[in-house]
């Protein structure tokens, strides 16, 4: 009896298909998502029913950490080296080029301004690891760091918008604290991140 | 399909013309759907989907509270919610006249629709009924030092979401304040 042959079929597969919808994928996800920026302390934002999107350029960032530490950062990069500039005349600090280069690059920061070229002469990795002890802030008047970085890069960019992102335990204290500096700077208004959340019935 | 062309040119018989080989034109894509996909997982992984959503407020400049020649509001059309440690919240109306006999109901409750929701409509209603327009609600936001961040947009949330039209956050510097931390044991400062 003859056998019976199966035809062997090749297990080669058409992948053109498939190589389409990777692809298309890709863009889609290059095209929508953002990087995720590179954060000084991780913080959990409360949700709310908001509906207002965090405008893309212009603006400044306030990040205060459960513990109540305050960071700062500003997302233009040109802002960022102006308002070096004028910190560095305004506290008598003179800093070398490479140093200007580490703070154009820096996302968020928060430490005594008259600590920050030695923070800045710190090699990107060993900046990372280090806890930063959080901006100086006193608005019963002596020390206006703050209010100096507020007035300053305002001063530099008129068009920024101020963003507070808080973790949902932050005291209301050091938030407070925060609003009182902006006050003093005749900044009224503000804008709370939070992420997206339906209305409860 | 796209097969690989295995067999290749194969020997040319004999006799034959001798032709140019003919090239499959098919590619082996599945490298390239590799890379595809592992730039999928790349972008995934290191960026953020969904961009945040802000709540503006608006702060009153501090020149402006120290001007007193605007009417007081009638406290009856206002309502008073101090945000404690805990998740708690204080909540009272002052009376329009403090003498010796005035008593006030504080409330305890919390950031559920069935508390603070609750009380913001039993507010409403009764200004509705007591002045004939519920958007003459006033509700001052006194958070204590000890609340957290979250309980301030919860509140403000909540504001948004019965449709109160005007509120403001405010320092819990009235004497009643004082007298509904202590009571509450919670520090004012």
């Amino acid at each position: 009896m003859p056998k019976v042959k199966i035809p062997r079929k090749s297990t080669a597969i058409d992948m053109t298909a498939m190589c389409d919808v990777a692809f298309l994928l890709l863009t889609f996800f290059i095209l929508t998502t953002k990087f995720r920026a590179q954060e000084a302390v991780q913080i959990d934002i409360p949700s709310s029913t908001a509906q207002i999107p965090i405008p893309d350029r212009d603006i400044m960032l306030f990040q205060i950490a459960p513990d109540g530490r305050i960071f700062f950062g500003l997302d233009d990069q040109p802002t960022r080296l102006k308002l070096l500039d004028r910190l560095s005349s305004e506290y008598s600090m003179p800093l070398s080029d490479k140093q200007k280069e580490a703070f154009r690059t820096l996302e968020v920061w928060g430490m005594d301004i008259r600590s920050l070229p030695e923070f800045l002469d710190k090699d990107p990795a060993e900046r990372a690891k280090l806890q930063q002890p959080g901006l100086t802030i006193d608005t019963l008047g002596g020390n206006h760091q703050v209010e100096d970085l507020i007035l300053f890069s305002r001063q530099e960019n008129n068009n920024l918008r101020i963003a507070i992102k808080a973790d949902k335990t932050t005291e209301y204290r050091s938030f407070d604290k925060l609003i009182q500096a902006l006050q003093n700077r005749k900044v009224n208004k503000f804008n709370l991140i939070t992420s997206a959340r339906l209305a409860k019935e | 399909m796209a097969e690989m062309n295995t067999s290749g040119g194969g020997g040319h018989k004999k006799g034959k013309k001798v032709r140019g080989k003919k090239m499959s034109t098919r590619v082996d894509l599945t490298a390239m759907v590799d890379l595809g996909f592992l730039l999928i997982t790349f972008f995934m992984l290191a960026t953020t989907f969904n961009k945040p959503k802000t709540m503006e407020v608006n702060k009153p400049a501090k020149d402006d509270i120290d001007k007193k020649d605007e009417p007081p509001i009638k406290m009856s059309k206002t309502a008073t919610i101090m945000l404690g440690k805990g998740d708690k919240i204080y909540a009272y109306v002052s009376p329009d006249e403090i003498d010796a006999t005035t008593e006030l109901q504080l409330d305890s409750i919390d950031y559920s629709p069935k508390g603070l929701r609750k009380f913001i409509q039993r507010r409403q209603s009764e200004v509705q009924e007591q002045w004939g327009n519920k958007d003459d609600l006033f509700i001052m936001i006194k958070p204590l030092p000890a609340s957290s961040f979250k309980n301030i947009v919860d509140a403000l949330d909540e504001m948004t979401i019965n449709d109160v039209k005007r509120y403001a956050i405010l320092e819990p510097n009235d004497p009643i304040d004082s007298l509904v931390a202590a009571r509450a044991g919670q520090s004012r400062k």
